[in-house]
């Protein structure tokens, strides 16, 4: 709770834009410093996925995790994405004195800008000095964390006591790696670190958008995800569930830019991020498919040339996890399937409409998700009226199989009350990845809206 | 169909812009909430903060830490409730002294014993109590 944690907090995440960059430097360069600024945001999501993969990696092989470990994995991953991209021929761009050129904000882009800023600020304030209240937080979440702080891995009898086993492990590894840079392990500051993840999905989102759609399309549906009841309320939450759905839009928005721009990097940092995703939590591995299938069935034209490129991005995502995987099953510790799930869906056929339902109230509940969920429907009918169709082709599936995945989770878990009481369903932190997602794919669409005629040419 | 198109796109940009506006307020001021409301908490009822509604004594979470040194293993032992005990303590107080006390741990035949309102005749050893309270929790060592 001080400002020793706090600066302790703001080196961990320096650390983690550093690794970042070095990624983008090994994916794509960048031309310009205003234009790494740009990219900010973007190299700080890169820099937490490929961090939180290796560290995963790490301690699934018997690597202590401390200090050395993190600040190792960091340097070896700067290390070879800047190899790999002086292989490539990218080059640092000179030095100079001299203020770095960026994109001119516009009004709209200046005021939403601003208004975020007031925004982030509340936030921090807020997280600074929050407790943990949160009953996921306190009983496995924390707990994991501490244990990996403490003994220095996945510490087999508080790994074996702790209720959740098989959630992947992702975040108590960050949630450590914070509890290093404070000092001690201090769950109250931990929420700042939260704050921090959020700030840079918010920069990576406007970084990703900026150079392509304009202000208007940027920044009112990513201001109406931020004020919506929930995120508000949650938003610094020491549990998976945000940064879940952060890392799932950003590689979403990674594979629609892909759809439209065709630049390889792209599809690289998708499979990276999807990777993170899935070891962030279980339903990552459905979001993640989910992303790949909609972009399958999008390029269903061009399968002899894409397919097995966004086939080979959902594979090496998902190898990722297998160190995971395998050490769950070398411990005998549960997969954590579905309660109901295969066969067991047809006897609990009853629990098949309440659940769609369920799925469809909570996401289009206006006091919990305002009208964000609408604002993707619109805006993707619109997208389709101006005569789009790869872009909100490709949205619509992400959201048809989203809601399929939410009626499942209802569906397959018995156990689960058809209810949004959070104590009885997480259904409400589920459908929070559509709401997300409408931030980012809602601006593709709008300006694709607004464009006149028929302009396939312009997606490919 | 493009003007269609069009008035997709004012009528989710109105939306967004006016709703947008009205709940930044709100937004502003519900984190101004929060953040007054954890500021004028104190430093204990921040750092225990679930676990209010569970441990039903905080000083015995503090005395815990303090007793039982960090190397050792405890069990927590309940019986009947204490008197500002709630509807969760019962089912929540081990994993929420697992998740507090770490990196102290668990074991079912540990001498060191965080009691509440448990029957000492039944814990196996004269039991050696060093910190006890008014509600019937006690913290103390088997002999």
């Amino acid at each position: 709770m001080s400002v020793h944690a706090i600066a302790g907090l703001a080196a961990l995440n320096l650390l983690l834009l550093a690794v970042g960059a070095g990624i983008l430097f090994g994916l794509r360069g960048w031309a310009s410093w205003g234009e790494l600024l740009c990219f900010s945001g973007v190299a700080y999501m890169l820099g937490v996925a490929a961090t939180g993969v290796v560290w995963v990696l790490d301690v699934a092989v018997g690597i202590p995790f401390g200090l050395p470990a993190i600040l190792g994995t960091a340097a070896a991953l700067i290390s070879c994405a800047s190899l790999i991209g002086y292989g490539k021929g990218h080059r640092l761009p000179p030095c100079r004195l001299e203020r770095p050129r960026v994109p001119r904000l516009s009004l709209v882009g200046g005021v939403f800008a601003a208004a975020t800023i007031v925004y982030l600020e509340g936030a921090f304030r807020a997280a600074r000095l929050a407790g943990l209240y949160e009953f996921d937080a306190w009983a496995f979440w924390v707990p994991k964390a501490k244990a990996i702080y403490y003994f220095g891995g996945f510490d087999e009898q508080f790994f074996r006591e702790l209720i959740n086993q098989s959630y992947p492990p992702l975040v108590p590894l960050l949630e450590a790696a914070a509890f290093h840079f404070m000092g001690s392990p201090d769950v109250v500051t931990l929420h700042v670190q939260f704050w921090f993840l959020f700030v840079g999905f918010i920069a990576a989102v406007v970084g990703l958008l900026s150079r392509r759609v304009q202000p208007i399309f940027v920044w009112p549906p990513l201001v109406l995800m931020l004020v919506t009841p929930q995120v508000v309320g949650h938003l610094y939450q020491p549990t998976a569930d945000f940064l879940l759905d952060e890392l799932f839009v950003i590689a979403a928005l990674f594979i629609a830019l892909w759809l439209i721009e065709r630049n390889d990097w792209q599809l690289v940092a998708a499979g990276l991020v999807l990777a993170a995703a899935m070891l962030t939590k279980r339903e990552g591995y459905a979001f993640a498919a989910s992303v790949v299938v909609a972009a399958l069935v999008v390029t269903t034209r061009e399968r002899r040339a894409v397919w097995p490129r966004l086939i080979a991005v959902g594979v090496v995502a998902a190898a990722a996890t297998l160190p995971w995987r395998v050490l769950l099953a070398l411990r005998h510790l549960g997969g954590g399937g579905p309660e109901a799930g295969g066969t067991g869906l047809f006897a609990n056929l009853g629990r098949a409409w309440p659940s769609l339902r369920l799925a469809l109230t909570t996401l289009f509940d206006y006091d919990i998700w305002l009208l964000v969920a609408p604002l993707l429907v619109v805006a993707i009918l619109a997208a389709f009226a101006a005569g789009g169709r790869t872009l909100p082709l490709y949205a619509s599936l992400i959201g048809i199989f989203a809601v399929a995945a939410f009626t499942y989770s209802t569906w397959a878990f018995p156990s689960l009350g058809i209810s949004t009481n959070p104590a009885l369903n997480p259904i409400i932190r589920l459908t929070g990845q559509l709401v997300l997602l409408t931030s980012a794919l809602a601006p593709l669409l709008l300006a694709r809206a607004w464009q006149k005629g028929s302009l396939e040419s312009e997606e490919t | 169909m493009n003007q269609i198109a069009r008035a997709g796109v004012v009528l989710c940009i109105a939306l967004a812009v006016v709703l947008g506006a009205v709940y930044l307020v709100r937004a502003l001021s519900d984190f101004g909430d929060a953040a007054s409301n954890n500021s004028s908490l104190s430093f204990s009822d921040r750092e225990v903060a679930g676990g209010n509604g569970i441990v039903a004594d905080q000083q015995a979470v503090y005395e815990a830490q303090g007793i039982i040194p960090r190397n050792a293993r405890y069990r927590v032992v309940t019986g009947s409730l204490p008197k500002n005990a709630t509807s969760l303590t019962l089912p929540f107080i081990e994993s929420w002294y697992r998740y507090f006390l770490m990196p102290r741990r668990t074991a079912a035949d540990a001498r060191w014993i965080i009691c509440y309102g448990c029957d000492v005749s039944k814990l196996g050893g004269a039991y050696v109590i060093a910190w006890q309270d008014d509600q019937g929790i006690s913290i103390g060592r088997l002999q």
